[in-house]
């Protein structure tokens, strides 16, 4: 089975909240001299894509858009993991942009690659967790759609995917070509690394292509939200002094935390 | 002189029957012993012949348990001073009543052999004591009828020899005659024989007590046994390198990263699994097999052992040499691997020497480089060690955030200073640590030293990644770390972890960065002394001190935490049971901070009950790691017992200190 899994670059979301921050221009996160890691889930995606290949034999190819400098790391982590071949898209602007706008030059990169069986993502991104790519992806390629994969099989001429709903858990048969967005589960956490899959990394083939040499269907771009504004939610904390002695002070305290349903 | 030439043959001959059974089986012990690699850097013969004196003559390390030390002492030196009586019997058998030159017919050469007859003898009685009385758990899983076999032997040897004595004297009343007091009573008893029942004696007793001798040689070569043999070279074979610090790899290089079968470990761990005497020394100081994990450092010697030798002979018949079952997996589980906490309690305990950590890790390796696997939570901390330069998974605090309010020179901001603060990730990252940094600055600033952080631009030592295994990940960050610290031309650094001291001071020479590395209690321990620091405010708390495994027993500092304690004014010590040389893990070693204590009880639990047996209001420490296992500790057993590190109690002590 030939896959593709689509790998966003995102900060870290794990970054000390004092080094947060948004970029007035942009309205955007500030990526200057913050880590940047692959969004959680579309690891998970890249773990189940390792899977599949492992039971069924085929390819799997990493998909990133985004500054070709920075997307090196994230790369040849994903090679090194176990994909066999990567794609990027250079495209600086793509760190600004939304699902609407990323979705129709995923698609034309995919188209690109030639056919494939699947392609994967993350349910979401850290950062803007719009959850629209899949679906939009699926749209332009024509392909099915299952979101939030929970485990993704192999079955007859297509996959069986469990997944996670608000109501309980869904069985879902899919016929291929599909566009399967993961979701993380015990089944499917990163692998790590072994080390001569790290050196091999080196010597895997990455293609870098520029927007511009793509072939983006005009139909497949869907207006982009415009973001307004983006704010941190500030901190507050206000500090209440009691005063007194020891014996009165717990008392104010008590009815303090009660008060306050606390207690 | 009338020599007895068939006699003296006939015994020559049992002694090449002896050696050639006994040679042959050494000679499988020496192939297998070579199967492993090397080279392995040894250290100077000098040292080599201290650590003879001290470890072999001296018994330094077998003389910790007093009853089995002293035994053991008894039974070795009675060896050595009556290997003579042994040659004596040989020279006998060519020259009836031959002695050693000059010292054979001395009295007080005789009583000294008679005196060690005694003394072996009661040696021998002490540890069939020790064996059927006291059955003390460490021996139990022992070759029991191998060892009461050898202590068999041995009293065979001196009954007979003192029999031989005795008839000897009855029979000649040789010139030694006099000294030999013990053998003299003996012979006493034989008083009313005839002569020629006299010499009956003798030579039942002589050929007796060489048969014993010739019989026990062929039995040497055999399990716990060898170790009369090996434990010479593998304590003067030690590996040359500071205890803390493990060998590094060529991880591009090598065809094959870490062991996982018996075969590819170094010559000089396969002599230890052979000098090893199944003492159990090393079980009982583990912190992982005494809460009652699968862990037990003594099979990583006897385990391999078996497996060293099923691989040679399957070499032998021309085989694979990778017999079944598994090195890692099945003899070792993956979790008896990931247990091991690196606290070198086992390695400190075991008298042959023996290198129980090297044997762990050379297996990690590979786990984690060959085969990708490691608990969840160590693989996360990896993980996050690559992507962020730090292993606390969502610790959420900015790497500096706690110099708030402080005045701390940066390196980075272009500031130069004496002193590199190496602040480790354990410290900076959690806040609990934050007060004693902050105490340690305000100390440092106080009594004048000049002291700059790298801020931003300090990531990880790579300890954990190595610890873990992750020999690739750890020599990035050696890589980088020397790299940075030369940029800032660093030649002096002072930390408050110990486990950044281990990895700064002994692991990164081998990457070129060689710098002084000082922990934090050390630098303070010499402010206090030079009266750059006057502790005068008294503390009034009763406090314990807790060893950290990579500032004592990896780096032998026991002494400076406990005098700067000892300065402060008011302040009461007392020591817990386990401590200094014996400390006992907090459980965070070895990486182990990051997993999960799931199996049997939580180290960090078991050491809070030691502190609190004490009565000591405060366990202090001077690690990072060991503060957050103790806190654990504390809130879990509900202990009234607070931890602290050295600084913040010494900081309570100085005026301008807080």
């Amino acid at each position: 089975m030939d896959v593709v899994v689509c790998l966003k670059q995102v900060v870290d979301p794990e970054l000390p909240a004092r080094d947060f921050a948004i970029d007035p221009r942009s309205r955007r996160q500030a990526r200057e001299g913050r880590t940047l890691v692959i969004s959680t889930y579309d690891e998970h995606a890249l773990e189940v894509a390792l899977r599949l290949k492992e039971q069924t034999g085929g390819k799997v190819t990493t998909l990133a858009v985004g500054p070709q400098a920075a997307l090196g790391e994230a790369v040849r982590k994903a090679l090194a993991m176990g994909a066999d071949e990567a794609l990027v898209v250079d495209e600086p602007r793509a760190p600004e942009w939304l699902g609407a706008e990323v979705a129709p030059v995923l698609a034309a990169a995919i188209r690109r690659i030639g056919p494939v069986d699947l392609v994967l993502a993350g349910c979401e991104s850290a950062d803007w967790v719009e959850r629209v790519v899949a679906p939009l992806l699926a749209e332009a390629l024509g392909a099915a759609c299952v979101t939030f994969a929970a485990r993704v099989e192999p079955a007859d001429g297509g996959v069986l995917v469990r997944r996670m709903a608000d109501d309980g858990v869904h069985h879902v048969a899919a016929r291929l070509p599909a566009v399967v967005s993961v979701a993380s589960d015990d089944a499917n956490k990163p692998r790590l690394p072994k080390v001569k899959d790290i050196v091999a990394a080196r010597r895997k083939p990455v293609t870098v292509v520029a927007t511009a040499d793509l072939e983006v269907d005009p139909a497949w771009r869907l207006p982009a939200p415009e973001v307004r504004g983006v704010t941190v939610p500030p901190r507050t904390g206000t500090c209440e002094m009691l005063g007194g002695e020891p014996a009165e002070q717990v008392e104010a305290l008590v009815r303090r935390l009660r008060d306050l349903k606390l207690l | 002189m009338e020599v007895t030439w068939l006699r003296g043959a006939a015994v020559l001959a049992l002694l090449a029957i002896a050696g050639v059974v006994a040679g042959r089986k050494l000679l499988v012990v020496y192939r297998v012993i070579r199967l492993g690699g090397g080279p392995v850097p040894l250290q100077s013969p000098g040292r080599a012949l201290r650590e003879l004196a001290v470890q072999v003559l001296g018994h330094r390390k077998v003389l910790r348990r007093p009853f089995a030390g002293l035994l053991h002492l008894c039974i070795f030196w009675g060896f050595l001073v009556l290997f003579s009586t042994i040659i004596q019997a040989f020279g006998e058998a060519f020259v009836p009543g031959w002695t050693l030159p000059v010292l054979g017919s001395r009295p007080w050469f005789a009583l000294l052999q008679d005196v060690f007859i005694v003394i072996v003898l009661a040696g021998v009685a002490m540890a069939l004591w020790l064996r059927l009385v006291v059955r003390p758990p460490r021996l139990a899983r022992q070759d029991q009828a191998g060892a009461l076999l050898i202590l068999g032997l041995i009293s065979g040897i001196m009954v007979t020899l003192v029999v031989s004595r005795a008839a000897a004297i009855r029979l000649d009343a040789p010139a030694w005659a006099a000294g030999a007091v013990v053998s003299g009573a003996v012979g006493g008893w034989l008083a009313g024989l005839p002569r020629p029942a006299l010499h009956a004696v003798f030579e039942a007793a002589w050929w007796l007590h060489l048969g014993i001798v010739l019989y026990f040689l062929t039995w040497i070569p055999e399990g716990k046994h060898l170790h009369l043999l090996t434990l010479v070279p593998n304590v003067a074979l030690r590996k040359a390198r500071p205890r803390g610090a493990l060998a590094p790899v060529d991880v591009e290089a090598a065809d094959r990263l870490g062991a996982s079968a018996a075969t590819h470990f170094t010559w000089k761990d396969n002599l230890d699994a052979f000098a090893c005497m199944e003492c159990g020394r090393c079980v009982e100081v583990c912190p992982a097999n005494v809460t009652g994990k699968e862990l037990d450092p003594r099979r990583l010697h006897t385990d391999l052992r078996r497996q060293l030798v099923a691989a040679g002979g399957a070499r032998r018949a021309g085989g694979d040499p990778q017999v079944a079952p598994r090195l890692v997996g099945e003899v070792f589980s993956e979790a008896f691997l990931w247990q091991c906490l690196t606290c070198g309690a086992c390695v400190e305990e075991c008298p042959a020497d023996n290198d129980h950590i090297d044997k762990i890790v050379a297996m990690r390796r590979h786990l984690v480089m060959e085969e990708a696997r490691a608990p969840d939570t160590m693989a996360d901390a990896l993980r996050s060690l690559e992507a962020r330069g730090h292993p606390f998974r969502g610790a959420g605090i900015a790497r500096t955030a706690w110099t708030a309010g402080l005045r701390v020179k940066a390196l980075p901001d272009g500031e130069r200073a004496e002193w590199l603060l190496w602040v480790g990730c354990a410290a900076a990252l959690n806040e609990r640590n934050h007060a004693p940094l902050r105490a340690l600055v305000r100390l440092l600033q106080a009594a004048g030293t000049d002291v700059a952080i790298l801020g931003d631009e300090e990531t990880c030592t790579g300890d954990p990644a190595r610890r873990m295994g992750n020999e690739y990940l750890f020599q990035i960050f050696a890589r980088a770390n020397v790299e940075t610290l030369g940029r800032y031309g660093v030649t002096r650094i002072v930390t408050p972890c110990p486990h950044c001291y281990n990895t700064l001071a002994h692991e990164y020479p081998a990457f070129g960065g060689r710098y002084e590395v000082w922990h934090h209690t050390q630098l303070l321990d010499r402010l206090v002394a030079e009266g750059r620091l006057r502790p005068d405010r008294p503390v009034a708390e009763t406090v314990t001190f807790h060893d950290p495994c990579y500032l004592g027993r990896h780096n032998g500092e026991y002494d400076a935490p406990r005098r700067v304690l000892a300065a402060i004014p008011g302040l009461g010590r007392v020591e817990m049971a386990q401590c200094r040389e014996r400390g006992f893990c907090c459980g965070a070693g070895g990486g182990l901070y990051w997993m999960e204590d799931r199996v049997g009880e939580r180290v960090s639990h078991v050491r809070t009950r030691h502190a609190l047996a004490t009565g000591a209001g405060v366990v202090a420490t001077a690690c990072p790691f060991c503060m957050l296992m103790l806190e654990d500790g504390a809130a879990a057993t509900e202990a009234r017992l607070r931890p602290h590190d050295v600084a913040e109690l010494l900081a309570r002590s100085v005026a301008d200190g807080d």
